[in-house]
């Protein structure tokens, strides 16, 4: 599976395809028993969690993991400072930047535990844009969210990726990846059952038989 | 090294497994049911070798009852313990709520420790034991009280496994220790299994130290090192893991037995005896955190 | 701004309050507040390492031990200067600090506090055996740190190493760092995912943690001139916890005063005799279960909360 730079890709796949352990592969979490994962022509198989995240692949979680007893911006400084390099005044900046674009500005200084649930995904979006990252690995950013947040949510996707960052979107919400998508790959065990464009994918057998099961195939 | 002496270690061996197992299948209950590990127990431990003094050398009981007044005390002594300090674990009170038990169970085994020798000073007791003189097992002559209150522990130790096996409360405990979302779907009151589970972990260390009193000494800091020595063997077999901590004990109870026979020098082998639990210890957490019988969850 | 002008009012204070004792104090408090400098270097290690980073620890008399026994040792068997022998104290409390966090990085919670009990009580164990080097539970003599110097003399020395450690740890957790420190303790696997390397700065926390504890067990021996290894018992740790605690574990400063402020009441309560230890562990168990934030963190709060209502009144 090969993924553009600058492409929106969506991953999908029912329960128990892969989907997020792909992701836990890509990004450095889980170790891999085969295979080779090349980032910008470099093999990156089993480098460490943080050494991805400061080479450009920023990616989110399930269940958010803000940081609860930091601050709005503290949590943004994490991210921006994690290099070691980055002068603190310059992160300051970008940070406060990023928070006016998410509409978090007014949370500056106040605790992540304070924040709603749609605000603390919102936090971690604009935590991972603190990294510049190249490719942003979502995972499920919709669950749980009210639907004018996730318009929202929608919008900054796009124009991040219209910016030049590849995302690659998992989700279980089918409206929102065949909205932002142009590619969705579908998963079933592990293996890529279908790689094409929204329309394929929804009229693709292969995909109906992984989710509804192939009982109706098989007789 | 004769027949004779190695046999001897390892009855030694096999009589200290018995009071160990039991310290440490209340750490295992605890531990299994309330996900705390209850850093107080050595205190626990030491209480019930104070009410065994109290009872039997102060209020004249025999020793059997003053065994039976140890276990009772410490029920009560658990459940209150749970209800004023561990609660908050678990019905979403403490913030962090891991941090606060691992500090709240050390702070309160400081305070106890602190509190009996305010109450009894430091001075060794030693009450009457259980029964005194030797017996002799063929060429084997082992101290009578030793082998008496092994033979109690190993008594209540296969009391506790049918009573965990065959009684409601029993299968309620397991249960809440296997899945405590399913346990309380199907009825079972997890804030009274937890206490339940304290009062039981702490009855069986004050009665494993109401047993181990009068063999050695009672003194305020007799729980240190068995509780470690429960340490041990609960991580040994698994945290939480019932077969595993009897697994454990048996196990330490012989490389401690025969492990003081390593260092030729013998007053330095005696002072490096309670290093070898440790080292033990260090290697499995380091190696096998999960224990011999554990599930793998490392993040207790 | 009212905060920051309350942090430096209330260090200013303190500060003035510290350099004004020994000329109104007899010498038995000088010395009592001296010994209170050790708890203060040692309850503010702890704090840096429990309350920042989230690691526990229950090693840290123990790694105080270490560093008075190696820099006693160090002084006593190859002849170095006293000023050396710490150096080396704290570089080998380092070290193994650095160890003990690279080997317990898989562990968390109470795995952790139990291998680090099992660490302790190895080495403690270890100086208890090992009588030909370190005379056992007898004790060891010790070379005093300041040749004839007097209890003033030792106080300021021991008041001024307290707030450099104490000025270097701030310096540590306002920077970078502690903000690394912060997220590991809040998620690991969150920070990782932002750059943060996770895997270094915990075994560096142990190290930085173990090194400040390992120079006040030095200054502690050199001072009190006998070391032995009750200083490392897990009843000492206890003591450390509860002053912690009770000054307030998130936040060094406070958790330094808790030092202070409990070994002044250690001996200022003196008739009640074991008792007070009681007392202070109830006082523990009281602040942990209804106030985490310590005492100190109590006052500051509450101070902070008057100054912004009032701001905000004007």
């Amino acid at each position: 599976m090969t993924v553009e730079e600058g492409e929106l890709l969506g991953l999908i796949g029912p329960n128990g395809s892969g989907k997020t352990t792909l992701l836990n592969i890509v990004s450095g979490y889980y170790k891999a028993d085969a295979g080779t994962i090349a980032y910008q022509g470099r093999a990156i198989l089993g480098h460490a969690p943080h050494k991805l995240a400061r080479i450009g692949i920023g990616r989110s979680f399930q269940i958010t993991k803000i940081f609860k007893r930091l601050t709005v911006i503290e949590n943004m400084l994490v991210a921006g400072l994690s290099d070691g390099k980055a002068a603190r005044a310059e992160a300051q900046d970008r940070a406060e930047g990023l928070l006016r674009d998410l509409k978090l500005d007014r949370l500056r200084d106040e605790r992540a535990s304070s924040l709603s649930g749609g605000q603390g995904k919102l936090l971690e979006f604009a935590r991972i844009m603190m990294l510049s990252p190249k490719i942003v690995l979502l995972d499920e950013p919709f669950g749980g969210v009210h639907p004018e947040l996730k318009r929202f949510m929608h919008d900054r996707i796009r124009k991040w990726n219209a910016a030049g960052t590849t995302i690659i979107l998992i989700s279980h919400d089918m409206g929102s990846i065949f909205d932002l998508c142009e590619r969705v790959v579908t998963l079933s065990y592990g293996d890529i059952i279908c790689d094409g464009t929204p329309e394929e994918t929804r009229n693709s057998p292969a995909v109906l038989d992984a989710y509804l099961g192939d009982h109706h195939g098989s007789a | 090294m004769s027949m004779v002496a190695i046999l001897e270690q390892a009855l030694n061996g096999f009589i200290v497994s018995a009071f160990y197992a039991l310290a440490a299948l209340g750490l295992a209950i605890i531990f299994g049911v309330l996900r705390v590990v209850n850093f107080a127990h050595g205190e626990l431990y030491m209480l019930g070798g104070y009410a065994y003094f109290l009872a039997v050398s102060a209020l004249g009981m025999p020793p059997i009852f003053g065994i039976l007044f140890a276990t009772v005390a410490l029920a009560a002594m658990g459940a209150l313990v749970e209800w004023l300090l561990i609660r908050p674990v678990y019905d979403g009170r403490a913030d962090r709520p891991e941090e606060y038990s691992i500090m709240i169970t050390f702070a309160l085994s400081i305070l106890l420790l602190n509190l009996a020798n305010s109450l009894f000073g430091p001075w060794p007791r030693r009450p009457e034991p259980l029964f005194r003189g030797g017996v002799e097992l063929g060429e084997l002559i082992v101290s009578g009280d030793r082998l008496a209150a092994a033979g109690v522990a190993v008594v209540l130790i296969a009391l506790l496994l049918c009573g965990l096996r065959y009684t409601w409360a029993g299968r309620a405990v397991r249960a809440v220790s296997q899945n405590r979302e399913a346990a309380a779907i199907f009825g079972v009151s997890v804030t009274q299994v937890g206490m339940l589970a304290f009062a039981l972990g702490a009855a069986l260390a004050g009665t494993a130290g109401a047993l181990m009193g009068p063999v050695f000494n009672v003194v305020p800091a007799m729980g240190i090192i068995p509780v470690i020595k429960a340490y041990v063997i609960v991580v040994l077999g698994g945290l939480g893991s019932i077969p595993g901590a009897i697994i454990g004990a048996l196990i330490l109870g012989q490389v401690e037995s025969f492990g003081t026979i390593l260092i030729p020098d013998p007053s330095r082998a005696l002072a490096y005896k309670d290093a070898y639990g440790l080292v033990l210890l260090v290697a499995i957490l380091l190696l096998r955190p999960q224990g011999l019988l554990g599930t793998k969850e490392r993040r207790a | 701004m009212s905060l920051t002008m309350l942090r430096v009012t209330g260090s200013g204070l303190l500060l003035a309050g510290f350099l004004i004792l020994p000329f109104v104090l007899g010498d038995y408090w000088i010395y009592t507040v001296t010994i209170g400098f050790y708890y203060a270097i040692l309850a503010a290690s702890w704090a840096l390492l429990v309350g920042y980073v989230g690691r526990i620890s229950f090693a840290q008399t123990a790694m105080a031990g270490l560093g008075g026994y190696v820099s006693a040792l160090s002084v006593q068997y190859i002849g170095l200067p006293p000023v050396f022998g710490l150096l080396l104290g704290v570089m080998i409390a380092a070290a193994i600090g650095f160890a003990i966090g690279w080997l317990t990085l898989q562990l968390h919670g109470a795995y952790l506090g139990l291998t680090t009990i099992a660490f302790a009580e190895i080495l403690r164990i270890t100086a208890t055996a090992e009588y030909n080097l370190t005379e056992g539970s007898r004790g060891l003599q010790v070379v005093p740190l300041l040749e004839n110097g007097t209890r003033v003399e030792y106080y300021f020395l021991f008041l001024m190493i307290t707030l450099a450690c104490l000025a270097l740890m701030t310096w540590l957790l306002q920077s970078r760092v502690g903000l690394f420190f912060q997220s590991i303790r809040e998620d690991e696997d969150g920070a990782a995912s932002l750059g943060v390397n996770v895997t270094l700065w915990k075994i560096m926390a142990f190290a930085i943690s173990s090194a400040f504890a390992g120079l006040a067990g030095g200054l502690q021996a050199h001072f009190v001139q006998l070391i032995t290894p009750s200083m490392m018992s897990l009843q000492e740790m206890g003591l450390v916890l509860a002053m912690a605690v009770v000054g307030g574990f998130h936040n060094v400063i406070f958790a330094a005063l808790g030092g202070v402020g409990l070994q002044v009441l250690l001996e200022a309560l003196r008739e009640l005799g074991e008792w007070r230890l009681v007392v202070f562990g109830l006082l523990t168990l009281l602040i942990l279960r209804a106030a985490p934030n310590g005492i100190f963190g109590i006052i500051f709060d509450a101070l902070a909360k008057r100054l912004l209502t009032k701001g905000r009144d004007e």
